[in-house]
């Protein structure tokens, strides 16, 4: 039988993005800011978006000073989110070669900067992942491919990857599990963010039964579905004259509010090496309302899960009138008491928290 | 996305017939100049001329032909850029209704159409800077 998990509780910065944008915080600040508020010990950063020059201008100097201000700060870097940034030219996509060296500098950073994972994207393809671990090796960085809406765990492209992994048998192949994946409704702070940008009662609810309709028939196992799900988006807006919401309706609608069912992780569980504690907002009872927090922990600890849960809260790109910082905090309290209702705790304690991190990591697969 | 902060307050500047006004990137994480794919610059209803617009980061200026090859300059999101073009404005010590566009290509997201593209504008008014 497994072990009850003890997930290790964590933040990304991303969850900050729209402090750090509104220049409240620099990145010395916001790290401060992390450990003090006791969202850690987990740290994660998003090298494009916190890390100036990323990734070919990061000096020595620049390594030194993080390394040392995680350490003063007794925080644990988990991972660093990398991008897989194919599109990067306007003429063509990149090729296998370029795409690989593109990867490896990233990677490079990550080994530099002392983080143990680096997340990738879903762009990248079995053959990919197999031509980048010989980088995984080189640094001794673990790749943790995100598995996000809309994409989930019992999706084809995800099940060629793990298949490919089971084949490569490498500790240092996995997926970062994404929590917007599964779900279990539009998040009722968007609903308010178009409120206030005016759309009527009407056109929200049928957004609501839209997407109930698609959480009721079952996630998009292809891309098909998923482009055939936008356009009904799309459409929708169109209809009620607010052509202007169409492509945000489609994008929220199945890029962030993935439907789903929680099992679908039991997929790819023994390959989870992150998990991305995605969440939109807290309701007036203290619980997430549309992202089934609770029974995500309960699974995490029931499958043995000791990894880190970077909280990931995205509701900061409509929620302009909320403290993310109160809201992750809310969150946070909501993932220790699941923790708790199912017999573990999560961990809080840095040094705990680097012991057991240390021990998922270097696990077998199949350990 | 950040739209409402893509003009800084308080930054339009002109001389000699062309205008000026900060940007700040609507986008979480730093795009390269290759993916800074349009922009228009309106004062008052008046768009300057899309051949005259400039585009000027980590103090390097561009055309908007030139940021096409540009992968090796990045607009981070704490850094302002400044988008500036031909357009005389007449009354410095007025209010100005400034309109930034904004297309940017988001490199990470393949789509069956193509890598993803968001189209982005804000309006703000505000007085011409003093010098």
């Amino acid at each position: 039988m497994t072990s009850l998990g003890t997930p290790i509780q964590g933040v990304t910065l991303y969850s900050f993005t729209r402090a750090f944008h509104a220049r409240q915080y620099d990145l010395d600040g916001l790290i401060r800011k992390v450990a003090a508020d006791g969202f850690g010990p987990g740290l994660e950063v998003i090298g494009f978006s916190s890390l100036r020059g990323f990734p070919d201008r990061i000096d020595d100097t620049f390594v030194g000073q993080f390394r040392d201000l995680v350490a003063e700060v007794d925080l644990v870097p988990t991972s660093l989110a990398v991008n897989v940034d194919t599109g990067i030219r306007r003429d063509r996509l990149m090729n296998h070669d370029e795409l690989v060296e593109y990867m490896r500098k990233q990677i490079e950073v990550a080994a530099r900067l002392g983080f143990p994972i680096a997340r990738v994207q879903i762009s990248l393809t079995p053959d990919a992942m197999e031509s980048l671990l010989p980088v995984a090796e080189k640094y001794g960085v673990i790749l943790a491919l995100e598995v996000h809406a809309d994409q989930h765990g019992a999706h084809e492209r995800v099940l060629a990857l793990r298949d490919r992994y089971e084949k490569l048998d490498s500790p240092l192949l996995g997926f970062t599990a994404d929590w917007g994946a599964t779900v279990t409704g539009f998040a009722p702070s968007l609903l308010e963010a178009y409120r206030r940008r005016g759309a009527s009662e009407d056109l929200l609810r049928q957004v609501v039964e839209l997407w109930n309709a698609f959480y009721a028939e079952g996630p998009p196992n292809n891309q098909k579905v998923h482009g055939e799900r936008f356009g009904a988006f799309i459409g929708l807006a169109a209809r009620h004259g607010r052509p202007d919401l169409g492509i945000d309706f489609g994008i929220n609608g199945t890029g962030l509010f993935g439907p789903a069912p929680l099992d679908t992780w039991l997929e790819i569980m023994p390959w989870v090496r992150h998990v991305h504690g995605k969440f939109f907002g807290i309701d007036e009872n203290g619980e997430e309302p549309s992202v089934p927090v609770r029974g995500l922990v309960r699974q995490l600890v029931e499958n043995g899960y000791t990894g880190a849960i970077s909280s990931e809260y995205e509701g900061w790109h409509w929620n302009n009138w909320q403290d993310p910082f109160d809201i992750i905090r809310a969150e946070q309290a909501v993932q220790r008491s699941a923790a708790a209702d199912a017999g573990s705790a999560m961990i809080t304690d840095a040094s705990e928290a680097r012991r057991i991190l240390s021990s998922h990591l270097a696990q077998p697969v199949r350990g | 996305m950040i739209a409402d902060r893509i003009i800084e307050q308080g930054t339009l500047s002109t001389q000699d017939g062309r205008t000026a006004v900060e940007v700040r990137i609507p986008w979480y994480r730093a795009l390269p100049g290759s993916c800074i794919a349009g922009a228009a610059l309106t004062v008052d209803g008046v768009a300057a001329p899309e051949d005259t617009l400039r585009w000027t980061m980590n103090n390097r200026t561009f055309s908007f032909e030139e940021l096409v090859d540009e992968t090796g300059e990045w607009w981070f999101p704490l850094d302002s850029a400044i988008l500036s073009g031909d357009l005389p404005v007449q009354d410095a010590d007025a209010e100005h209704e400034v309109r930034v566009d904004l297309k940017l290509y988001i490199p990470y997201i393949i789509t069956d159409h193509g890598v993803l593209h968001i189209e982005e504008h804000d309006t703000k008014t505000m007085k011409v800077a003093q010098r």
